[in-house]
This record gives structure tokens, sequence and C-alpha cells, in this order.
């Protein structure tokens, strides 16, 4: 009974992540086996290591690190190249970054002018008509309401939370 | 935001003692005047102006025509404004057609997101979490505050001022309609950025859904290339994503952990989206 309901359960929160995104650690941080912070650890990974991703399951990612799949804190992932430590002399992950960074930057082709540039929202006429077909789309409190329990959605109390760091903490 | 927390605090305290006289320091007259100075533009006007900007919006890119992708954006938009302080503002959402990466909040309540950004995401709770920012950006009246600190002060006086005609023809709205379009080309203070992302994670959680909604799609923006002119605008008018990701990273830990088994509701997602590429 349990481990079905565990799979269930797998099934209706992960999200699956296009295969084969590259993210790095931003801190050094744990592979566990399960998205569980009391969960087995399979590896420790230090800062700026490279992963896979695999999928997502709330904060959890599950990724493939050095050939071991496992999950760890999605924000203690960041993606692409731009956030790439830019420290100068790095040897190993270091100098496999600036491999990925230079394959993905290199020449970009620049797609002539799209409808929402700068530009174009500049000189833009208004459209009332358009304006009414999307007056059009309004739902109301009800449907949102049957729309919210066809998801099994349900409200939750929470306050806002203040900056972090400021005061406190 | 600690300033306002203080005059709701004072508000409660002073409401039952009309003009209470501190010394030379009247705290009912500096009430008035700090009550004023936030109703200078009724809610009539906002929508108002907001209707003249979402117009120019359309003007710049058309509406996506599929009604089932545009109702279901509205449900989820929907649904959300129903966890906030404004829930009866003429909230409406529209999705554009076209290839940029962006979303747009007008004051008064109409939100838009690009086709461009809808199709990287990959669950309703990655939705939920880019409305309910830019929902965020409705209720605390960012771009009517930007618009407002641009303008001439007579120019807001005259818009404020103004008796809401039926067709419209008054010249200071055109003007401000003009100006504030244009705020969305600077963009906002990255305060007000963040602030929003706050309180977006805290609205997704809410309505229900999987707060981590929001950094998955940030983290995704993060792997397009920056040089890339479909994310020209967005990355222009907001904060780094590193920076807005980290503030995330301080916020949500521990925070959130009872909205952990919250769903993100991909395979709904999915379903409305798979019909768009059939």
């Amino acid at each position: 009974m349990k481990p079905i309901f565990a799979l269930c359960l797998f099934v209706l929160l992960t999200t699956a992540v296009q295969a084969g995104e590259i993210a790095y650690t931003v801190r050094a941080t744990e592979l566990k086996a399960k998205p569980y912070a009391d969960a087995e650890t399979l590896l420790s990974l230090t800062e700026h290591g490279k992963v896979e991703i695999l999928s997502r399951q709330a904060s959890w990612m599950q990724v493939k690190a050095d050939g071991t799949t496992g999950w760890v804190k999605m924000l203690s992932l960041r993606l692409g190249n731009a956030e790439v430590p830019k420290k100068s002399g790095d040897s190993g992950l270091g100098a496999l970054f600036n491999v990925a960074t230079t394959g993905n930057s290199g020449s970009t082709v620049t797609t002539g002018v799209r409808g929402l540039s700068e530009e174009n929202l500049k000189k833009a006429h208004p459209n009332p008509e358009a304006l009414k077909v999307m007056q059009g789309f309004a739902v109301s409190k009800q449907d949102a309401s049957g729309f919210a329990k066809a998801g099994k959605l349900k409200s939750q109390h929470m306050d806002y939370l203040p900056p972090p760091g400021k005061g406190g903490n | 935001m600690r300033f306002p927390i203080l005059l709701l605090t004072l508000l409660g305290f002073v409401a039952p003692v009309a003009a209470f006289d501190f010394g030379n320091l009247n705290l009912g007259q500096i009430l008035q005047n700090a009550q004023k100075a936030t109703t200078d533009i009724s809610e009539p006007q906002e929508i108002e102006l907001g209707d003249g900007i979402a117009s120019n919006f359309l003007g710049a890119a058309p509406l996506l025509q599929d009604q089932r992708i545009q109702k279901y954006v509205n449900d989820v938009g929907r649904w959300l404004t129903l966890q906030t302080e404004r829930p009866d503002l003429p909230w409406q959402f529209a999705v554009l057609d076209d290839n940029d990466i962006n979303a747009f909040a007008v004051p008064g309540g109409r939100i838009f997101i690009t086709k461009g950004l809808l199709v990287r995401m990959k669950s309703e709770a990655e939705l939920a979490g880019v409305l309910a920012h830019e929902i965020s950006h409705v209720l605390m009246k960012h771009h009517l505050q930007a618009i407002k600190k641009g303008a001439r002060t007579e120019l807001m006086a005259e818009f404020g001022g103004q008796v809401l005609q039926q067709n419209g023809s008054n010249p200071a709205l055109a003007k401000l309609v003009s100006a504030g379009t244009e705020v969305y080309t600077r963009g906002l203070d990255k305060n007000d950025e963040f602030e929003a992302d706050r309180m977006g994670v805290v609205i997704a959680a809410r309505g229900g859904y999987d707060p981590y909604g929001l950094p998955a799609i940030l983290q995704t923006l993060q792997g397009i290339n920056p040089q890339d002119s479909s994310v020209a605008l967005m990355f222009k008018t907001h904060p780094a994503l590193a920076d807005r990701l980290d503030l995330l990273d301080k916020l949500m830990p521990g925070a959130f952990d009872s909205f952990e088994t919250q769903p993100s509701l991909a395979p709904r997602f999915m379903a409305v989206m798979s019909r768009q590429n059939r």
C-alpha cells in the first residue's frame, strides 16, 4: 500500500523538466536519494558543481550528478551560463563552463522586429476592439472557484513575508 | 512596506479620537493628508488609465486566437485574485500572440502574458507563479505610482480632479496613457519587482498551488541566452534573474515547507497546451 501511495504522489507532484538542462550548484549541497531533507545522502556536491536536471517536485530537483541520480534543493541550483562565477584561472569545472559559455553565446541570430519590442510599444496605436475581446475573457468568481475545485486546489492562509535579512534573522 | 503598516496602526489607534493633538503635531491632519495622497486617483480612474494602456499593448501585439487557452489562463488568474485584497477589480487576463518572453500588468487588473513565455512553462504552478507576480503589481499599484512619479503634478491633478466622462474626451487621460505605456519600456524600481516576487509566491501558496512555480520558471529563463532578442525587454526592465532567485532562496526555505505537497497541475497544463500545437 505505502509504496503505491508514494508512487502515486510522485506521479502527481513531479513535473518533468526538459531533459538535458544543465545547472550548477551555488553552494555545497547534498545529493539525496529522495526529495526529503532526512533522506539518505548519496553524494556531497561541491559549490559550482555541474548537474543535469531531470524533473522537479516542489522545492526539490531530481538531477544526475557524476552519473548518480538523486535530489537536491532547487534553489541551490542556477541554470544557464550568465551566472557562472567569473573567476579567472578556474580549473576543472571552470574550464568546462567556459566551453559551455562559448558554445552557447557565440553568435546570436537576431530575428527582426518583434511585436513587443521597446520601439513597437512606444509607437503602438490603441486597439479598443481587441480590448473588448479581452474583456469578454473575464471569468466569474464562481467559475474560478469551480475550476480550482476541479484541480483539487484548496485556499490556504498565509501572510505576506517581509524582505529577508532586514532586521531579525 | 513599513510605512503603510505604521500608518494603518496609527489609523486604528487614532480613529476613535478624531484629530488628536500631540502638541503642535496634529495626527488627524497628517493622516488626512496621507490618505489624500493615495486617493487622489480613484479606483475607476485607475481602471480607466489601465484600459488605455491595455489598448496600446493590444495595438502592439495581437491576442492569441485560441479560446481554450485564453479561458484557461483567465481561470487560473481569476482564482488567484480571489486570494488577494482586491478581489473585486475587473480582472482579465490575455495571452498575446508574440514570441517575446514577457508578462505585463496594467493598473486596475488587466494582465498580459506572451505566448513566448507560456510555451516555456511546464506546469500550472509556473503559470500561477507568473500571474501572481503580475497581480501583485496591481495590488500594490506599482505602475500607477511610477506614472505619478513621472508625470507633472498639474497633469495628475487635472486627471484626478476630472469627473469620469462617458466618451473618454479627457486630454489629461490621453497624456497619462501615453506616459504610462512608456513606463513599461523603462521598467519599475527593482524593489517593486522583488516585492512582486515575494508576494507572488505567497499568493500562489494561498491558491493551493505548489509555490515553487515562480522560481522554477525563473530558473528556466536563466537557461536562455541573454543575448536573444526575445528576452531583451524583460531583461532590461527587471532585476537579474540570479538576484531574483537569490531573494527567493533566502525567503522560501522553512516558510513554505507546509505547502510542499500542494499540486503543480502539470498534467492539466500540458493537456491545454498540447491542443495548441496540434
